[in-house]
């Protein structure tokens, strides 16, 4: 279980914000080194998201958006700063609190989808419950209950490649719904799909977050989507412009 | 997660029919090597039955005048009080040709009570056992007795005891059909075909005047120690008794001789199924590389949802372990069958062990191949991993 802990960043935090908060970063810094050259991937970044809120980030390719969205789902570390995510500090958790946390907490969906190709949808949406403790049957039920919500009640038994791109993304977002998570973090989630796939998942999303509060951070390419969020981040050359 | 993998490979059956085979053939390729090893091995262990040091063979051919009746009994007997007028040998017996270690055979089928088996025969004398030194486990050797007995006196080994008799006593009974033959003792078996071979079936009779021709040996049990000098001196005045070449070998150097001629084709089978071994384990170590770099974003994927980096390396040790599992169910009924049909004479007990063998052999050689790359694959950076495409 993951142990919640006394919010010691309320003294240091000037957020007023009516509602509860979910995400804070203070100065976090990136940089990836490789043998010849370090990247300033990240610089300086203090961002404050409201639980419930729809953030979407925008930015030039190579800004570091991605970056951000790995920093805050924990896939990748801060070189600095501090990233306290519903009220605990992330910073020094071991291996194996990382990854509950992100079964937990976390749902991600990406441009690319990342469906696993051999194995069939229910099985893939299926695929975070399979990292906690839950019977099959409740398995089951709850990815049946997810594609629904997306959508594709009628395609659980297909495979990945029998799918159009829309309906692979509605997959994916079934996936990262599955374990009913506080935060989905979508890196371009309509990246690879015409206007007309990509509303419809943008669609999906704000009814998942107006209907059930979950809080959304988008990354995304469209000042129309970005538009339909509540609050737009802009990031320059990895800084935070506005 | 069981039913998880399971999916993941019935899925891919097509991709893991290669990898299935690959792992099947290992097993049977060791399944054969291990059945012989352990065949081997439980000859290698059994008792001897006999002493063979000290023991010297003399192969020779009785001058024509001295192979029937009257004249072949004298000519013995002059041979033998020339012998055991020599301090230095102990004892001495003339036999059949197919002493202990000697290449010759001589084999016949004996029945008793509607069971037969196929014993090598051998011609003896009183004094034979007590040259070899063999152990005695029912009723006796020979005696003077014997030679006026009515029906022809035998003595069996314990494995033609066992076949023909089971728990029952075989000392007084009479075997063969035509000529009766008559059991008055029980030896020990003789593992008389070198260290690796099996026990055989077999049956000691006592020269008489009519079998007399049937002898081509001497075994003679020398004092320890006793040296080439000697060998030569006896060797001269054999040659002039005999009145033609005659040929002088020690058992123990036809022990090692015949282990020799064993040993060296089974070194070389071994070696060429290690090497098959090795191969087969690169093969399941590229292979299960490869995969994980074909799978990286699935891992990457894995590890966003929620798998650590070490249920992401016990995932793929698992698949190869749940993979090897089907090649060895498969594998198992092959091998079930050499016992069933009997395909082999090897008992039943060296197949079943060599089958558990075999089967753990592989399990190791696949956790073996599959921990680097399980390793390596929780070693994938998972931010990484789902930015390539
Ligand atoms: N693993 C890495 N090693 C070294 N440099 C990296 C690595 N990942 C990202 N970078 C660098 O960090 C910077 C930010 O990359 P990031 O992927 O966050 O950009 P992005 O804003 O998501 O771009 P895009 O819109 O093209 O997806 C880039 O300059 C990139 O080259
Ligand atoms: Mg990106």
């Amino acid at each position: 279980m993951i142990q919640v802990q006394q919010p010691t960043m309320q003294t240091t935090t000037a957020i007023n914000d009516k509602r509860e908060a979910m995400i804070h970063l203070q100065n976090v810094e990136k940089v990836y080194r490789t043998d010849t050259i370090e990247t300033l991937a990240l610089s300086n970044i203090n961002l404050h998201i409201a639980k419930g809120e729809f953030l979407s980030i925008m930015g030039p390719s190579g800004c570091g958006k991605s970056t951000l969205l790995n920093i805050i789902g924990l896939l990748d570390a801060a070189t600095k700063g501090q990233v306290l995510i519903d009220n605990q500090d992330t910073t020094h958790l071991s291996d194996k609190a990382m990854a509950q946390f992100r079964n937990k907490k976390i749902g991600f969906i990406f441009q690319s989808y990342h469906l696993i190709n051999d194995l069939a949808v229910q099985d893939n949406v299926e695929l975070p419950l399979l990292y906690r403790s839950s019977s099959a049957k409740e398995r089951r039920q709850r990815s049946a209950e997810a594609l629904q919500k997306v959508g594709l009640s009628n395609r659980m038994k297909h495979f990945p490649k029998q799918l159009s791109g829309g309906q692979k993304q509605r997959v994916a977002i079934a996936r990262a719904i599955v374990g009913q998570p506080e935060i989905i973090l979508a890196d371009e989630p309509t990246g690879n799909l015409d206007s007309a796939m990509g509303d419809e998942i943008m669609n999906i999303l704000l009814h998942l977050n107006s209907t059930e509060g979950t809080t959304i951070i988008m990354v995304t390419h469209d000042e129309y989507m970005a538009k339909k969020t509540h609050r737009l981040v802009r990031l320059f050359d990895g800084s935070q412009v506005q | 997660m069981f039913r998880h993998l399971f999916k993941l490979i019935w899925n891919k059956k097509k991709e893991n029919f290669l990898m299935i085979t690959e792992m099947l053939v290992s097993f049977l390729v060791i399944f054969a090597v291990l059945s012989m090893t352990v065949f081997y091995y439980h000859n290698y262990r059994q008792p001897m039955g006999f002493d063979y040091e000290d023991v010297w063979v003399v192969n020779y051919s009785a001058p024509q005048s001295a192979q029937r009746g009257d004249s072949a009994m004298l000519f013995r007997q002059t041979i033998r009080q020339m012998l055991l007028s020599m301090p230095q040998i102990k004892k001495l017996s003339f036999a059949g040709s197919n002493v202990p270690f000697a290449m010759s055979t001589s084999n016949s089928n004996i029945d008793y009570n509607g069971k037969s088996v196929l014993a090598n025969i051998y011609d003896s004398e009183i004094s034979y056992a007590s040259v070899l030194n063999m152990h005695l486990k029912e009723g006796r050797w020979f005696t003077q007795a014997d030679e006026v007995s009515k029906y022809p006196p035998v003595v069996i080994n314990e494995m033609t005891k066992e076949a023909l008799f089971g728990k029952d006593q075989a000392v007084g009974k009479l075997i063969g059909k035509d000529n009766p033959l008559k059991v008055v003792g029980v030896v020990q078996n003789l593992k008389d075909k070198g260290d690796y071979q099996p026990v055989e079936y077999g049956m000691y009779k006592l020269m008489d005047t009519g079998s007399y021709h049937h002898a081509s040996t001497i075994l003679l049990k020398v004092q320890p120690g006793t040296d080439a000098a000697f060998e030569g001196k006896i060797f001269k005045q054999l040659s002039n008794a005999i009145g033609s070449s005659i040929e002088i070998e020690h058992l123990d150097k036809k022990l090692a001789s015949k282990n020799k001629i064993f040993l060296v084709p089974a070194i070389i089978a071994t070696i060429v199924a290690a090497f098959l071994i090795i191969n087969v384990a690169l093969g399941l170590f590229g292979v299960l590389w490869y995969n994980i770099n074909k799978r990286r974003s699935e891992i990457g994927l894995r590890r966003a949802v929620g798998a650590t980096g070490n249920s992401v390396s016990k995932q793929l040790v698992g698949e190869a372990l749940m993979l090897s599992t089907f090649a060895l169910i498969i594998g198992s009924f092959f091998a079930v069958q050499f016992p069933l049909l009997n395909v082999f004479d090897l008992p039943e007990g060296v197949y079943i062990i060599a089958m558990v063998l075999s089967i753990l052999f592989i399990y190791f050689l696949v956790i073996i191949c599959a921990l680097y790359p399980g390793r390596q694959a929780a070693a994938i950076y998972p931010a990484t991993a789902l930015h390539e495409d």
